[in-house]
């Protein structure tokens, strides 16, 4: 039941919270959630705070959940609505998986971009043929959304 | 950002010609457009072709001495060290110049690497019109801050579409909000043309419904076309529908290729051409070499003598409507012991029919034996006598003509006396249909079909109901009613659609559908029409199994699979129940006897996988199936069905088409292989050498149906688009072939003589059923 494996991460979650990031759920709906992401200090996005929303489907963890930026960023994986494209979010998704883990993986994401399998190929064009005119814009974008 | 600057509209079209880097497959190309350095924006990826088409549109701010470059790439190649770069392009832009909109077509450069290219990309250049844009509402917002972020890429940009391709990209999910600003009636590229409706399915695939002829498309209709191009291009699809419909047999079985010269009488068995009823030469060579026990003199009256197609004679009894191997002139007798201990002798013909399920034939030394279908055994002992054991029973094998003959035979598939009229008007046959079947009983539908549409001479001899039933086969599956959906293994098998009760009637329309199929099945006429697998194996009442959930849904396939391969303590906390969405009210549903209470564990995940399964594909069409099934067996006993298997089913439904192997051999992709390559040669003479049966059990193996796409095999789709059938090198040489249905592809063995492919390519196309492969 997918309650109690929700329930479970959650209790994970109080005991040994991941250092970048937070999650939980909004209100009483265990199956919507909000998170947070510190930007990683190795990267353009360091100093912002981005907020995701989790939809978790009732047949979670069999069906992964279904996570969104809704803070505006720029990075080659992620486009204007938010939409990741993270494999483990779709085909790689396995049921060993869990929120933090994906949290955890999106954080390496912004560190390291995947500008092979770009969501937004404009971004992943600028960040294979100028990368300081993408870090300049996506520090641009950190300060101006995300703090 | 240039100072006095106005906003030109670029629509990239297409592109031709470009260069092939690669010998055996097309690049995946995809142009990159930049303005003055800055602005950059990009078109999806055509798939697979020198001369993609992209007709997209952007917009750009301009200076006075602007230029565009626009450098095309292969999506497959762009991670490499060349981006798989095909060629560039710089034009130089005055505004001042752009009073009408020009059209550019410039051949392709190459960059500093100088790596060869070729070809042209074609595009026109305008000026931006003043009046807002309504595709774009968020154009003005998005021009407030783009003098900072340099591409606009932050504001929706419209999903990629191929046009003419199957709209699905595997790695960019769709956000739905990107749909939201287009009515149903416009998208990316403007306004369908009136009557067209745009559309998303159950899986997020676009497809175009035209209200003007109710017919549903993937391709994305344009305005260009006029709409009596749409008629005749829609035409010729059904032209070539049509062909490929009438070109469909069946083995065995089924004599009315021969249009007209079927007999009002209700023979059951139909020979394919009229054979001489006794061709002396044959009965005496046979009886020389004693292979059948061939009989002297004439037949008894109401026999005929008719030879299958690998020259075995066998025996028609017009009188009792029943074929045997056994010539009636040379009657066997079966002894049986008595009541009284003695030996009884009594003719074959008087021991009434075999029990269902069972068939008789001989081997080829001439001895009988029998085989029960409903356990796949055979056995030297008559059913119909006390049994006892022999073990050196010929192996059970697959014989699908054999098959067809025996269900043909059986008294509840006679047609009775009598004649069943359906008449309908073509401007109205789904309804008409509905109506003309659904008011007769079904012993009015096991007579002589007699159908005729309104305001049109022509008796039906065959023609006629031939194509009443390809027809209604379209109307009955076509989408647009929402009683049938395609799978997401490819775009042309048909599944239940769950979602059917927004048809308040539906429940009704699936009796019809399944009686209209039982029809189909019972006066030997073929539905164009092709379900997914585990429908076909719902039909026969046989088990769901793990594999026939990957074409529905694929997501929960893999998850159930990694539960069955891994260590689920501490990672899964499921119990013997399932949660279900009613109206927005979360239950929970046992899958056994108080299920919600019992855990599933490393011990008893494999119950669970199999419950979840079974309730994952037949719950959420339990209601719609068992009525299609209340339809169907009204007409086709389930216990004489259930002879055939899956596959076999298919292609008595849906007849075996005629599969045209040079057009297959074209269209066909090798990796690991030549075409030149020797085991390659090897299968293409096996295939051409085979029967059409064993072809079309080829295509099953490999892609999961036999259906081939109406223009052939170079339209032929995988789970995730267009997939070309695809011959791969692994596996050891005394391995079987194996094959990846999602993928149309077939892993070959390379195998070390002609002999020994045949044989394992045989074995593995007839003896597995189902997946079995991966």
């Amino acid at each position: 039941m997918s309650t109690k494996r929700i329930n479970k991460e959650l209790a994970d979650l109080g005991r040994d919270p991941p250092s970048s990031c937070s999650a939980g759920p909004v209100g009483d709906d265990l199956y919507h959630w909000q998170a947070s992401i510190m930007g990683p200090p190795d990267s353009p996005y360091a100093g912002g705070v981005f907020f995701l929303n989790i939809h978790i489907p009732t047949d979670y963890p069999f069906k992964p959940p279904k996570v969104t930026f809704t803070t505006k960023i720029y990075h080659p994986n992620i486009n204007g609505n938010g939409t990741i494209c993270l494999d483990i979010l779709g085909d790689l998704w396995s049921p060993a998986l869990t929120i933090s883990k994906v949290l955890l993986s999106i954080c390496s994401l912004l560190t390291d971009a995947n500008p092979d399998d770009p969501l937004v190929p404009e971004i992943a064009h600028i960040y294979k043929t100028d990368r300081s005119k993408y870090e300049a814009t996506a520090k641009e974008w950190t300060r101006k959304y995300a703090i | 950002m240039p100072s006095s600057h106005s906003v030109i509209t670029v629509r990239l079209i297409a592109a031709e010609s470009l260069y092939k880097r690669d010998v055996f497959r097309s690049p995946d190309p995809f142009a990159v457009l930049t303005v003055d350095g800055g602005q950059t924006k990009s078109t999806t990826a055509a798939k697979r072709t020198l001369a993609p088409h992209w007709n997209e549109s952007f917009d750009f701010e301009v200076g006075d001495n602007s230029i565009l470059a626009i450098n095309v790439f292969d999506k497959k190649k762009f991670n490499k060290k060349d981006q798989g770069f095909l060629g560039v392009v710089n034009i130089r832009i005055d505004p001042d110049s752009l009073v009408r909109e020009q059209t550019y077509a410039e051949t392709l450069k190459k960059s500093n690497s100088d790596l060869p290219v070729s070809g042209k990309v074609i595009l026109t250049v305008g000026k931006k019109s003043q009046a807002a844009d309504p595709r774009n509402p968020l154009a003005a917002r998005r021009a407030q801050h783009s003098a900072s972020n340099s591409t606009g890429s932050a504001a929706p940009i419209a999903p990629p579409s191929v046009p003419g391709a199957f709209p699905v990209t595997s790695s960019q999910p769709q956000a739905p909000a990107n749909h939201r600003q287009y009515s149903s009636f416009e998208d990316q590229h403007g306004r369908l043309p009136p009557g067209w409706e745009r559309r998303t399915d159950d899986y997020g695939r676009t497809y175009y419904v035209d209200h003007n002829s109710r017919t549903t498309t993937w391709k994305r209709p344009t305005l260009d076309q006029s709409e009596a191009e749409r008629v005749r291009e829609r035409e010729d699809v059904r032209e070539a529908e049509r062909r490929q419909y009438r070109n469909r047999t069946l083995p065995g079985a089924d004599g009315d290729s021969s249009n007209g010269s079927r007999s009002d009488t209700p023979v059951t068995v139909q020979s394919t051409s009229a054979t001489p009823a006794v061709n002396p030469s044959v009965a005496l060579s046979l009886s020389a070499t004693g292979a059948t026990t061939a009989g002297l003199g004439e037949l008894p009256a109401g026999w005929e003598q008719r030879t299958t197609p690998e020259g075995r004679p066998y025996f028609v009894d017009h009188n009792t409507r029943t074929t045997t191997w056994v010539d009636p002139r040379r009657q066997q007798f079966v002894r049986s012991p008595g009541p009284d201990t003695s030996i009884q002798q009594q003719p074959v013909s008087q021991m009434g029919p075999l029990p269902s399920g069972w068939e008789m034939r001989l081997t080829n030394t001439s001895r009988v034996y029998f085989v029960d279908h409903n356990t796949k055994t055979t056995t030297w002992d008559d059913p119909r006598l006390p049994s006892s054991l022999d073990q050196n029973v010929p192996q059970y094998k697959r014989d699908f003509r054999r098959k067809v003959i025996y269900f043909r035979s059986q008294p509840a598939l006679r047609i009775l006396p009598g004649q069943c009229h359906i008449k309908v008007r073509r401007s109205n046959l789904f309804e008409d249909a509905f109506q003309e079947i659904m008011r007769q009983t079904p012993e009015d539908l096991k007579k002589r079909l007699m159908i005729k549409f309104d305001g049109e001479e022509g008796l039906d001899y065959g023609g006629v109901s031939r194509e009443f039933f390809q027809l209604v086969s379209h109307e009955m599956f076509n989408p647009f009613y929402c009683l049938f959906q395609y799978a997401t293994i490819d775009n042309y098998t048909l599944q239940i659609n769950p979602n059917s009760g927004i048809n308040p009637e539906h429940l009704n329309y699936f009796k019809f559908i399944g009686r209209a199929v039982g029809l189909g099945v019972f006066h030997r006429r073929f539905l164009d029409a092709f379900f997914v697998g585990a429908m076909y194996k719902m039909m026969l009442g046989k088990k769901i199994v793990l594999q026939d959930l990957e074409g529905i849904d694929n997501e929960m396939y893999k998850s159930l699979t990694w539960m069955l391969e891994n260590d689920i303590d501490n990672v899964l906390f499921e119990t013997f129940s399932v949660e279900d969405d009613r109206f927005g009210e979360r239950v929970t549903i046992d899958l056994k006897p108080n299920g919600r209470e019992i855990e599933v564990t490393n011990d008893n995940k494999r119950e669970y996988v199999e419950l979840k399964t079974e309730w994952m594909i037949s719950k959420p069409i339990e209601q719609q199936f068992k009525a299609f099934m209340d339809g169907f067996n009204e007409l086709i006993p389930q216990d004489l069905v259930s002879v055939f298997d899956e596959r076999e089913l298919e292609l008595l439904i849906g007849g075996l088409a005629e599969i045209d192997v040079e057009d297959w051999k074209k269209h066909t992709d090798y990796r690991g292989y030549q075409e030149s390559d020797e085991v390659i040669q090897w299968f293409w003479k096996c295939i051409t050498e085979w029967e059409s049966e064993q072809r079309a059990r080829l295509l099953q193996f490999t892609t999961g149906t036999s259906r081939i796409p109406v223009n052939g095999f170079k339209d032929l789709q995988g789970s995730d688009g267009p997939r070309r059938f695809t011959i791969e090198k692994a596996g050891e040489s005394n391995q079987l072939p194996k094959s990846h249905t999602c993928f149309n592809r077939v892993d070959l063995p390379p195998y070390k003589d002609y002999e020994s492919l045949r044989q394992k390519l045989t074995i593995a196309v007839e003896e597995t059923v189902g997946f079995g492969q991966e």
